[in-house]
């Protein structure tokens, strides 16, 4: 029953991220990688683990596809003629195929790689439950707490590198009106 | 139950060794929450250098702690990081690296940057991501390590917004790199599913998958070390990029994934890859050489160069997976980067001062007869140039000897040969920066603008020379410290 349903979903998984790729309209993109997440969350829930299924929905699913809709909707890209004005190029035909063949010869890497010889065996040591909440807490302020205390500066420095990436450029000249002065103060003494 | 979990926890972060091997990571991160807590208090903004310089020398002086201490604190952590000797000495030049980039973007940007307190920023997280690097002993640490690295610098090569190049490097940065990470986790992924662990001594390549999943995480790294057929986007970076971070992504990025690639990865390779590896070295050798010979543009030029360099680097990594003992060929790492990093910051800077003064284009006609108006940066530049080439008395000669001396070693005198025949194809394109130099006329009536240099600029020319002279004449500082 449990190895129906797997591959079931793994099916379900595939043909979203198939979709992804293949809808013309971003909003159909969008929806369908929706899809896949969901798949790959209840996966996650087979196999046991309830805390990961929960943060794959709530993050993934939730905030972050909300996002996604979010700048959709707000730059108006409905059709993929818009998404191309604003790109300048497109995705679609023979840069789209071999982007796809790129991404299926890496999957193929994975499964030779895998070959027929090894078996996946789980490490005895990680037998206790990893969806044990405690244990996965305990683990992220352990063994992991200073990857977890880096991630906090990895953030931090992601945030700074877009808000000056994103921001509207203040001016350094004083009375000037910030809105109509142009952003070419970018440290270059003209020559 | 709970509270036992929690004893253990804080047992292990108060631990004297884990507090002595995160010091140094701790001040610089303490440093960059106070730079940016310095630029909204305006009572505080004149001192924000002093933050800066603050936190990085105290973060060497920590490295020097560990370097210095009778018993190194060692695998901590539950293994996941490592602080001895060697990471110390690679994080001393990391911080070295930074504080000399830093200085140049003074000189570089002058006053009207916006956004000059993020950028210092940005620039002051660079060395903490190096030092989870070379420090990982698991590959969650080195991929923290390499998003910490990797994303201020995809920031800053953008940082010139106003400027198409700038943002086009950014963007093809940004990309390209997400897309080795991805190969990253992919093989991360693949080497879990084989071991069931991600600390690094226990991955043991022995199957097809461990196989796979370290190949996938060694092209990851390729791609950050620019080495074929990974290096396609150098040259286009490299040039866009605002010149001082150019230099970052030269040397610091470069050091960083080198010296992870080399402290810890090589051990893990069997011994059937060394060839693979050689000959993948020497025709990124062969590539870096021959583009860099028909480039005019100087960054473009120093950009095959470090192509070049980074194959002559990858040679170690193909003597050490021979050997199966890697503790020679780290010592000549660590001594060719040196090297590399004090002659490619101080020729990147010097650029990034005559585009300050008003060198629109970073051409080599730029550069025509610089000699008669600007002796000091010629002859900086020229000795950058020649250690670059690898004439005897410089760093470079000593790193690449210490390289060629390894591969010796390992019985590979083939790949030696023609190692060093490539690094005398690029005298040629060294010595033409020289020749332009010193022995063409200056052009007529374009006079550059003698604008007032910064102070900063001219001690890290300074210091870079000193230190290009001092890793070619006297070894024996450095290379007492190895042992």
């Amino acid at each position: 029953m449990a190895d129906t349903l797997f591959y079931i979903l793994a099916a379900g998984t595939l043909a979203c991220g198939m979709g992804v790729v293949t809808a013309r309209m971003p909003l159909f993109s969008v929806l369908s990688l929706l899809g896949s997440l969901f798949c790959l969350s209840a996966i996650y829930l087979l196999s046991g683990f309830q805390f990961l299924a929960a943060t794959q929905l709530l993050v993934y699913a939730g905030a972050i596809m909300v996002l996604f809709l979010f700048v959709i909707m707000l730059l108006n890209l409905g059709d993929e003629a818009e998404l191309q004005g604003h790109l300048g190029f497109s995705l679609s035909g023979k840069k789209g195929l071999i982007a796809g063949a790129t991404a299926l010869s890496l999957g193929l890497v994975g499964v030779v790689g895998a070959g027929y010889s090894t078996p996946f065996v789980a490490n005895p040591a990680y037998e206790r439950g990893v969806d044990d909440l405690n244990a996965l807490a305990t683990v992220l302020f352990s063994r992991y707490a200073l990857p977890f205390e880096a991630a906090s500066l990895l953030l931090l420095a992601t945030m700074i590198g877009v808000i000056t990436l994103a921001k509207r450029q203040r001016t350094t000249d004083a009375g000037a009106h910030p809105q109509s002065a142009p952003p070419s103060t970018d440290g270059e003494t003209a020559a | 139950m709970i509270t036992q979990d929690l004893v253990q926890v804080f047992d292990m972060l108060s631990e004297p060794a884990a507090r002595m091997a995160t010091a140094p990571m701790l001040a610089l991160a303490v440093g960059v929450a106070l730079y940016l807590l310095c630029e909204v208090i305006d009572l505080l903004r004149t001192a924000r250098p002093i933050v800066f310089l603050g936190s990085i020398a105290l973060s060497i002086f920590y490295e020097l702690r560990i370097l210095q201490a009778d018993s190194a604190p060692g695998a901590v952590f539950d293994g996941t990081f490592i602080a001895d000797g060697q990471t110390a000495l690679w994080g001393i030049l990391f911080l070295v690296g930074t504080l000399l980039v830093w200085a140049y973007s003074v000189g570089y940007y002058r006053e009207n940057l916006p956004f000059k307190a993020e950028y210092d920023a940005l620039i002051l997280c660079t060395p903490v991501g190096m030092m989870l690097m070379v420090g990982a002993n698991d590959l969650i640490v080195f991929f923290v390590g390499l998003e910490l690295l990797s994303m201020p610098l995809y920031a800053l090569a953008a940082f010139r917004r106003a400027k198409i190049e700038s943002v086009e490097a950014g963007l093809k940065y940004f990309l390209l790199g997400s897309f080795s990470s991805a190969l990253f986790l992919y093989g991360a992924a693949l080497l879990y599913a084989n071991g069931g662990t991600l600390a690094l001594d226990a991955l043991v390549a022995e199957s097809n998958l461990a196989t796979t999943g370290v190949a996938l995480v060694a092209a990851s790294l390729f791609f950050k070390v620019s080495v074929f057929p990974f290096h396609l986007w150098v040259p286009d970076v490299y040039q866009g990029s605002p010149t001082p971070i150019t230099a970052l992504m030269a040397t610091g990025a470069k050091a960083g994934a080198f010296s992870f690639l080399i402290v810890r990865l090589t051990p893990l390779l069997p011994p059937a890859a060394a060839q693979t590896v050689a000959v993948i070295a020497l025709v990124t050798m062969a590539l870096g050489n021959l583009g860099a010979l028909v480039q005019r543009d100087l960054k473009r030029m120093l950009a095959y160069s470090g192509i070049a360099h980074a194959g002559t680097l990858l040679l170690v990594v193909a003597a050490g997976v021979a050997l199966g003992d890697t503790s020679g060929g780290e010592q000549a790492a660590w001594y060719y980067m040196g090297a590399y990093l004090f002659t490619a910051t101080g020729a990147f800077g010097l650029i990034s001062l005559l585009e300050a003064d008003g060198a629109r284009f970073t051409n080599l006609d730029a550069l025509r007869g610089l000699a008669h108006s600007r002796p000091g940066i010629a002859a900086a530049l020229s000795l950058f140039m020649l250690s670059l080439g690898g004439i005897p008395a410089t760093g470079g000669f000593l790193g690449k000897w210490f390289v060629f001396a390894e591969l010796v070693r390992a019985d590979m005198i083939g790949v030696a040969v023609l190692g060093a025949l490539f690094t005398v194809v690029a005298l040629g394109y060294y010595l033409r920066v020289i020749a332009y130099l010193w022995m063409e006329p200056p052009p007529e009536g374009a006079a550059l603008s003698n604008t007032q240099r910064p102070l900063t600029a001219g001690l890290a020319t300074v210091f870079c020379c000193l230190g290009v002279l001092a890793m070619g004449l006297l070894p024996a500082l450095f290379l007492d410290r190895m042992n």
